[in-house]
């Protein structure tokens, strides 16, 4: 039978080795020495003042750990047969966890005590180096029940001697039988629920022991309800009350009825039927507790991995892959968007550009018409014919440079769209403020205006002062004056004068009519040049952006397809190892899980229950 | 006493100040007219404690009749009233009377048609004298969840004035709930509102005859410890079981405690080994099991044990063994340590209490004006020499400072042990002039200085001797205050 069981722990072993897990490996080999020597360690546990000491003295029936008003018990003690009484304080000297009795004992220290000062041993006052790691006391006694092979150990009262059970791996190693000590005048707490249930998952063998039976008159009812507490709670420990006081008055008065009544035999039996079953019933439930523990130590990061994988989505190469991709789409988009840009840009500046020349123009117009409003042609068209020419020039430079700024603007837009790539370069530029006019101006030649000469002032006095002198000379013959007289006279000079100021009035206002359109058809001249000047410019530098933004974007693209290229083939090759990895991991599952089942088939007697799994 | 106002006083100042800064919220003013109306009726003492640790026996024993438990999941409170009468109240139904069945040895209230844990308060009324100072509060178990402030201990907090803490052990889980529950500046100054109880003495040890005794020892040593000092104004063993026993022992039990006496030891000791043997067994002394069950009801095993053992040796009389299990469970002690540190006290209490109350109320709700109350409130809770005065009066009566009789009688007497008004403190007659005050009050701050100074003293008795100096300025300062 033992053999099977060995086998099964062997195979636990052997798992932990391949995991890499040299952790559970020293634990399981821990657990294999433990559980092929024979003796059974009994752990008593319990909170403070429940009787663990009392309970101890009544199995071996000797006063051995102290007892009464708040004695605590702060060393732990361990009872194991000797020939002669005696009393050890062993101390491991380094501060790692108490090691189990038996173990590693070449490295601990043993300080001898009298037995009459075991109390203050206990107590923890005597035989203990300050400084040093954990100590227990250890006790021998002639005993036939520790020399079956018992060992009692009585452990101090309360939480903070949990045992180790908080962790599995230690856990392992230690004791084969666990005895939760509760009194009677009270059900089990919360407190010592919670606990059984830990002490459950690492322990084979739990028994809660209800003590002081003799105090209360009901404790019947109060070990049922604990029996109800214990189902409620699912913790599949056995209760045996028991009352130590009776027990040690059985013996010293030889009471076998007394004895049956304390309830020790019944506990007693217990432990034997625990010592005999060791290499047995205790060992293959051992196992199973083992591979559990093993198990869900094993699995809990093969699961984890696994939950990890399913998320799938998450990987590295996936997610560069999905980041390529997006790359192209990004890239697609800035494509549409600079080439949109660059042609609203470009139509916004062409008539914005128009628009201003012709203002510059007609504001030009304006003022020589202003000018030849009440100047003289004659006089004057110099002047205006140089200044003319000069704002001329000044508006179709300013005109340009604005051309040349609003394109380099565009640019910079246009550029813009590819600011995420880091291309935000410009093309070199070819514009230039006033190297580009195609043809020169048209001079503005002097338009051919009449003067108004000596002679025709002459013959047009002349015509204007007859009709003066005939009319008043006339009027004046009446009176008897002649007809040639000083009034006529005058009058006809008055007439001619007027004749001649009339005539030169209006062959001034011809004079500025012929400049003001001769000036009119230069300055549409102009226009007409210079507009067609700029259009080309522009059209020019709209080509040059468009031809270096088209490059740009093909360099782009076909860097980004690379990128997607690379990533889709890690992609790849990183599913193909992920699902290699996958299967390995549900096979090492499904061999965990083998492993279990065997586990539990060599106890079939009593399967523990296993967490569900996914 | 202290030259500044009294306690009291001082404590209805601020209830005043706190009226007037919360006046226009209805619900704090409403919390403090009720602590303002608490400070003229009786101490309220509430008994708490983890479960079964014997709350309802120590109430039954501190009133000597058996009047708890009504109902475990509720608060009972015990009124002093001209007729015996109980009103319910819950959080569903209006108050409602309940019916009250008088039995020998007490009451019994019928809770027929109210289901478990729907009812939360219980109020008591009950003719006894006990009542007429003190009100008493049977509180359900305290919870052993260390990790937050219990709900029952936080209400039994707010609603008592003083608390009799029962634990079995003094250690462990018992300390950290009620660590846990010292909440604010209040909670954290002197615990002179609470004794802890060591609650079911009488099991101690498995159930020897001389548990008591140990028992003793174990709660002087348990006051040892700095983190029980802490906690409480003084550690009392009590075994609520025997002192209830003790309190209402009737002759028919007598009776048969003398039947079971008269057997021989050897005959008898077999049968009391466990309850159930006395129970079950056939023991001698001719007593029928209806009679054998009421006893070990009334005694437990250990208290029969104890019992028949008096008989024999001494105590012939019912009432000569009621008084002996009175006196051997510590109950007489308790009693006398109640009426000395809480009930003698109760101004103090009361006034801790109402800051307590003060301060949790300013500390919800802030407002303009809270945080002056608050600092206030902490000058007040500084400057309290009563909270001092209270904690030497307790460890005078435990001994623990070990001064001689007479300079002990004296430092009780001068922190206001023996009366408050400076004549009694003085140990003068009545009728004693001011100039003979001011000098007896100057030799006995001097002397008390000297001993506060004296380098062969241990630290202890030198600071309580500090203290009584500080008692005796205060009376000086009153007396200069009179003069003028």
């Amino acid at each position: 039978m033992a053999g099977i069981w060995l086998d099964a722990l062997d195979d636990i072993a052997r798992t932990c080795q391949e995991h890499g897990r040299s952790d559970l490996l020293q634990a399981v080999r821990l657990k294999r020495a433990h559980l092929l020597d024979p003796t059974l360690t009994v752990l008593v546990v319990g909170e403070p003042n429940q009787g663990k000491s009392q309970l101890v003295n009544a199995i071996v029936n000797a006063p051995v750990c102290p007892v009464g008003d708040g004695r605590t018990t702060v060393l732990p003690t361990v009872l194991r047969h000797a020939e002669i009484a005696s009393a050890t304080v062993v101390q491991t000297p380094s501060t790692t966890p108490g090691t189990p009795p038996g173990a590693e004992r070449s490295t601990v220290e043993r300080t001898p005590v009298p037995t009459e000062q075991i109390a203050a041993g206990v107590a923890g006052t005597t035989g203990r180096r300050p400084g040093a790691g954990p100590a227990y006391i250890e006790i021998g006694l002639p005993r036939a029940l520790l020399g079956a092979g018992l060992v009692l150990v009585d452990m101090p009262g309360g939480e903070s001697s949990a045992t180790g059970a908080s962790t599995p791996v230690a856990a392992l190693t230690r004791a084969d039988t666990v005895l939760l000590v509760s009194d009677s005048t009270r059900d089990l707490s919360v407190t010592e629920l919670n606990r059984l249930l830990h002490l459950t998952r690492s322990h084979a063998n739990v028994v809660v022991v209800q003590t002081k039976t003799d105090l209360v008159p009901d404790w019947r009812t109060v070990a049922d309800r604990n029996r109800r507490h214990l189902a409620d709670a699912g913790i599949p420990a056995t209760l045996v009350p028991v009352s130590a006081a009776l027990r040690l008055r059985a013996a010293a008065t030889d009471d076998h009825a007394l004895n049956a009544e304390s309830g020790f035999p019944a506990l007693i039996a217990l432990l034997r039927r625990d010592l005999t079953g060791k290499p047995d019933a205790l060992a293959r439930a051992a196992v199973v507790l083992t591979a559990r523990t093993v198990v869900e130590q094993l699995a809990a990061p093969l699961r984890a991995e696994l939950t990890g994988a399913q998320s799938v989505e998450q990987s590295a190469p996936m997610t560069r892959l999905h980041a390529a991709q997006r790359e192209v789409d990004e890239l697609r988009r800035c494509s549409t968007r600079w080439q949109n840009t660059l042609t609203d840009e470009m139509a916004d500046l062409l008539s914005d550009i128009e628009h201003d020349l012709r203002d510059r123009t007609r504001h030009i117009l304006n003022t020589v018409d202003e000018a030849f409003e009440t100047a003289d042609p004659l006089v004057a068209w110099d002047s205006v014919a140089q200044w003319l020419e000069r704002s001329l020039v000044e508006a179709a430079e300013a005109n340009r440079q604005w051309l040349v700024q609003r394109c380099e603007w565009v640019a910079r837009r246009v550029a813009d769209s590819f600011a995420r790539y880091g291309h935000g370069t410009l093309p070199p530029w070819p514009l230039a403020v006033t190297s580009e006019h195609g043809q020169p101006l048209p001079e503005l030649e002097r338009p051919n205006v009449d003067r108004f000469t000596m002679g025709q002032k002459m013959f047009t006095g002349m015509k204007g002062s007859y009709g003066g002198l005939l009319m008043f000379g006339l009027a004046l013959t009446l009176a008897g004056l002649p007809m040639i007289n000083p009034i006529s006279l005058g009058a006809g000079a008055l007439f001619g004068g007027k004749s001649i100021r009339d005539e030169g009035r209006q062959l001034l206002r011809r004079r500025q009519a012929t400049v003001k359109s001769a000036v009119q058809r230069h300055v549409d001249d102009f226009f007409v040049r210079v507009s067609k000047d700029s259009r080309d410019a522009a059209r020019r530098a709209q080509r040059l952006l468009r031809d270096h933004f088209a490059a740009l974007t093909e360099e782009l693209q076909a860097d980004i397809i690379e990128s997607l290229r690379s990533a889709k083939q890690a992609a790849d090759t990183d599913a193909v190892t992920r699902e290699r990895r996958h299967r390995e991991i549900q096979q090492r599952m499904i061999r965990l899980a083998q492993l279990y089942e065997q586990a539990q088939q060599v106890a079939a007697a009593r399967p523990a229950p296993l967490a569900p799994r996914t | 006493m202290t030259g500044a106002p009294r306690l009291d006083a001082a404590v209805r100042e601020l209830l005043h100040r706190a009226l007037h800064v919360y006046r226009d919220n209805p619900r704090a003013t409403d919390v403090l007219r009720h602590q303002s109306a608490r400070l003229d009726q009786p101490l309220r003492v509430a008994i708490a404690g983890g479960w079964r640790s014997g709350k309802s026996t120590m109430l039954n024993a501190l009133m000597g009749e058996e009047v708890a438990p009504v109902d475990g999941s509720a608060f009972t409170w015990y009124e002093d009233g001209p007729q015996p009468d109980a009103t319910a109240y819950s959080t569903s139904h209006p108050p409602q009377r309940l019916a009250v069945l008088r039995s020998a040895t007490g009451m019994r209230v019928d809770l027929a048609g109210w289901r478990a844990g729907e009812l939360r308060d219980i109020v008591v009324r009950w003719p006894a004298r006990s009542l007429r100072q003190v009100t008493l509060l049977d509180t359900p178990a305290v919870g052993a969840d260390e990790q937050a402030p219990d709900p029952v201990l936080d209400r039994v907090l707010r609603e008592a004035d003083a608390l009799l803490y029962l634990t079995r052990d003094a250690r462990g889980a018992d300390l950290r709930v009620l660590e846990a529950a010292r909440q604010g500046v209040v909670g954290q100054a002197a615990p002179i509102h609470t004794i802890m109880v060591m609650s079911r003495v009488d099991e101690f040890g498995g159930g020897r005859v001389d548990a008591l005794l140990g028992a003793r020892q174990l709660a002087r040593r348990a006051l040892r410890d700095p983190q029980v000092d802490a906690l409480c104004v003084t550690v009392a063993p009590c075994s609520g079981l025997l002192g209830l026993a003790g309190r209402v022992l009737t002759e028919a039990e007598f009776a048969g405690l003398a039947a079971l006496a008269r057997v021989a030891r050897a005959e008898l000791e077999p049968y009391l080994l466990s309850a159930e043997r006395f129970a079950r067994g056939e023991p001698p002394g001719g007593l029928d099991a209806a009679a054998r069950s009421a006893l070990l009801n009334r005694l437990g095993v250990v208290g029969i044990r104890l019992a028949t053992t008096l008989v024999r040796t001494s105590c012939g009389s019912r009432a000569a063994l009621a008084a002996e299990l009175v006196r051997r469970s510590g109950l007489g002690e308790l009693r006398e340590s109640i009426n000395r540190l809480f009930v003698d006290r109760r101004e103090v209490l009361k006034a801790r209490s109402c800051l307590a109350a003060v301060e949790e109320l300013l500390r919800a709700e802030p407002d303009a004006g809270t945080a002056d109350l608050l600092g206030a409130l902490e000058r007040l809770l500084s400057g309290a020499h009563e909270f001092s005065e209270s904690r030497l009066l307790a460890a005078l009566r435990d001994g623990r400072l070990d001064f001689d009789a007479d300079l002990a009688a004296e430092a009780r007497r001068l922190a206001g042990g023996d009366g408050e008004g400076p004549a009694a403190r003085l140990g003068v007659g009545d009728d004693a002039t001011l100039g003979w005050l001011w000098e007896a009050a100057t030799e006995a701050r001097w002397r008390w200085q000297e001993h506060a100074e004296d380098p062969a003293l241990r630290l202890a008795q030198r600071r309580g001797a500090q203290i009584v100096v500080r008692s005796c300025d205060g009376m000086l300062a009153d007396l200069a205050a009179h003069s003028r």
